[in-house]
C-alpha cells in the first residue's frame, strides 16, 4: 500500500478514491497538461518540455498502477462474496433471532471480511458501515439511505437482504420514534 | 488587547497585477462580513495608489497611513466610518509614500499595530507588484487571498506573485532553522541529485532528513493560497481557476485552494463610478451571491465545488 500512496499523491487523490474518480482525474490532468491552455503557457519559465514530458510519463504510470490496484481489489472482493459460509456458520445463521448491528458485525468477522473490502465494491464509506454495525442510528437522518446501504451490505455477505431489512429497520424505526420526540 | 487579538482573522488580498478587482473584492468581502455582524476593518495598503474610500462614496479621509508613518499617530486613531455598519476603513496614502521607501522598523511597527487592532476580521488590500513590503504583508495574513482574471497577462503576474511569496516564506524558514548553507550546497549539486525545480529541491531535502521534513510540515501546514477568479464570462473560464490550482500543486509544489469564480457584470463598474457600496445597492447581480459564497468559503476554509460536468468536459 505504501507504494500506491505516491501514485495517489501524484494524482492529487485520497487513497480512498474510487476507480471512477481515478479515471476521471486522469482524463482531466492529461487534457490539462497536453493542451496549450493559458494556465500552462503563462508558466513557461517553470515549464520546460522535458519537465512536462517527465510529469506526463509519471502520470501515465500512476494511472496504470492505480487502475490495476482497483481492479485487483474488485476481483478479491468478488471472491470473498462467492465464499460459501462454513457449515457451522450456516447453522448458527439459521438460529439468529434478529439481525441487529452486533449480529451483522459478528457474521462479517467470521467470514473474515474487512470493511475496506466491502467499501471497495459497494462504495459505502467504512464509517457508515461502522455506524450500521454499532447501531449509531443518528448517522442516518433518512431511512432510504440506510435501506440501500443495508441491501448492499447484506448482499455482499451473502445474507438474505429482506430478512436483514425487516429486523434492522424495525430497530431503526423504534429508535427514531423515541428520539424524534426529544428533538435530537 | 492581547486576548482579543487572538480572535482576529487577518486577510490579505493580493495578486500581482493591477485591475483584476482586488480592491473591489476586498471592499465587497469586508462589507459582506460586516453585514453578518462581524466587526471588520478594511486596511488600504496600496501605498501610493490608495483609493478604497471610493468604494464607499467617501471623500478622501483626512487621516491616512501617511500620518502613521510620518506623524507617528497610532493606527487605531486612523479608523474612519464607511457608512456600512460594523465596517471601518483605514485609508492608504496617495502619492507621498512609496512602499519601497518603508524601512524595516516601520514595517515591523505597522505589523504590530495591525495585530493589535480590535476586530473580528481585518482585510488588507494590497497593491500590485511584488515589492518586499507587499510580500511580507501578504505573509502576515491568516487568509492569503489572490485575485486574478482569466487572461494570460494577469495569470503570468499571479504566478510571479505567488512564487515570490513562496520563495520569501521558504527563505525565512531556511534562515530560521539555519538551513541556508545546506540549501545552497544542494542547489549547486542539483545535477547529481536530478533536481530541476524548487519542488524537486524540497522533496530532495525532505527525503534526506526527518528533521527537515518535520520543519516543512510544521511551517508550511497553514500555507494555503486562496484563489478567486474574477470577471468570469463562460463555463470555460470557471475551469481556469481549477486548472491553476492543479498547475500550482504539480509544478510549483504549493497549495492553492480555488474558492470560487466571480461573474463579469457591467453593473460592477457602474456601481464603482457611482461611488456606491456594491453589496448594499446591487442585490440583483449574481456577483453579490458569488461574493458571499467566496467569503464563506474563505472563512470556513472550504473549496469551491466545480460542477461535475465541467470537470468531465473538454478544457
Amino acid at each position: 500500500m505504501e507504494e500506491s500512496n505516491q501514485y495517489f499523491e501524484l494524482m492529487e487523490l485520497s487513497p480512498e478514491a474510487s476507480l471512477d474518480q481515478i479515471r476521471r482525474r486522469y482524463r482531466y490532468l492529461k487534457t490539462l497538461y497536453a493542451g496549450d491552455s493559458i494556465e500552462i503557457s503563462a508558466l513557461h519559465d517553470d515549464f520546460s518540455q522535458e519537465l512536462l514530458a517527465d510529469y506526463l510519463q509519471r502520470l501515465d504510470r500512476a494511472f496504470e498502477k492505480l487502475n490495476a490496484l482497483r481492479e485487483k481489489n474488485k476481483a478479491m472482493a468478488a471472491t470473498v462474496v462467492r465464499t460459501e459460509p462454513d457449515p457451522e456458520l450456516r447453522d448458527w445463521l439459521a438460529q439468529v433471532g434478529c439481525f441487529d448491528g452486533a449480529a451483522l458485525k459478528m457474521i462479517r468477522e467470521r467470514l473474515g471480511v474487512d470493511l475496506q473490502a466491502i467499501f471497495a465494491v459497494t462504495r459505502i464509506q467504512p464509517r457508515f458501515l461502522e455506524d450500521i454495525e454499532a447501531e449509531a442510528f443518528g448517522s442516518f437522518p433518512a431511512e432510504v439511505y440506510l435501506r440501500s446501504y443495508l441491501i448492499e451490505y447484506s448482499r455482499f455477505l451473502g445474507l438474505e437482504s429482506q430478512r436483514v431489512l425487516n429486523d434492522y429497520l424495525q430497530r431503526y424505526r423504534e429508535w427514531t420514534a423515541s428520539h424524534r420526540g426529544c428533538g435530537s | 488587547m492581547a486576548d482579543s487579538a487572538q480572535h482576529t482573522t487577518i486577510w490579505a488580498v493580493g495578486g500581482g497585477k493591477g485591475g483584476t478587482g482586488k480592491s473591489f473584492l476586498s471592499s465587497s468581502m469586508a462589507s459582506c462580513l460586516a453585514l453578518q455582524g462581524k466587526r471588520t476593518i478594511l486596511l488600504d495598503a496600496d501605498l501610493g495608489g490608495a483609493n478604497l474610500h471610493n468604494f464607499f462614496g467617501l471623500i478622501r479621509p483626512r487621516c491616512s497611513l501617511t500620518d502613521f508613518f510620518e506623524k507617528k499617530r497610532p493606527l487605531q486613531d486612523l479608523l474612519a466610518h464607511t457608512g456600512v455598519a460594523n465596517l471601518q476603513l483605514i485609508t492608504g496614502s496617495l502619492g507621498s509614500l512609496e512602499s519601497e521607501s518603508i524601512n524595516y522598523a516601520q514595517k515591523q511597527k505597522l505589523f504590530r499595530h495591525i495585530r493589535a487592532l480590535e476586530a473580528d476580521h481585518i482585510l488588507i488590500d494590497l497593491g500590485g507588484g511584488t515589492h518586499l513590503t507587499t510580500l511580507d504583508t501578504f505573509l502576515l495574513a491568516d487568509k492569503m487571498v489572490v485575485v486574478t482574471v482569466p487572461e494570460i497577462t494577469a495569470i503570468e503576474n499571479m504566478y510571479q506573485f505567488i512564487k515570490s511569496v513562496y520563495y520569501r516564506k521558504l527563505k525565512a524558514i531556511f534562515k530560521a532553522y539555519d538551513l541556508t548553507g545546506l540549501v545552497q550546497d544542494t542547489w549547486k549539486e542539483r545535477a547529481t541529485h536530478n533536481i530541476r525545480s524548487l519542488k524537486d529541491l524540497i522533496s530532495h531535502l525532505r527525503s534526506g532528513s526527518g528533521r527537515i521534513a518535520d520543519i516543512f510540515d510544521r511551517e508550511m501546514s497553514g500555507f494555503v493560497v486562496q484563489l478567486i477568479l474574477n470577471e468570469v464570462r463562460s463555463s470555460k473560464d470557471i475551469m481556469t481557476g481549477e486548472n491553476l490550482k492543479h498547475v500550482c500543486v504539480n509544478f510549483l509544489g504549493l497549495r492553492v485552494q480555488y474558492v470560487g469564480p466571480i461573474s463579469y457584470d457591467p453593473a460592477v463598474q457602474k456601481n464603482i463610478n457611482d461611488k456606491q457600496p456594491f453589496m448594499l445597492f446591487n442585490r440583483l447581480s449574481p456577483v453579490v451571491k458569488e461574493v458571499r459564497q467566496v467569503t464563506d468559503n474563505i472563512v470556513h476554509d472550504t473549496p469551491f465545488n466545480v460542477p461535475e460536468d465541467l470537470l468531465d468536459g473538454r478544457i
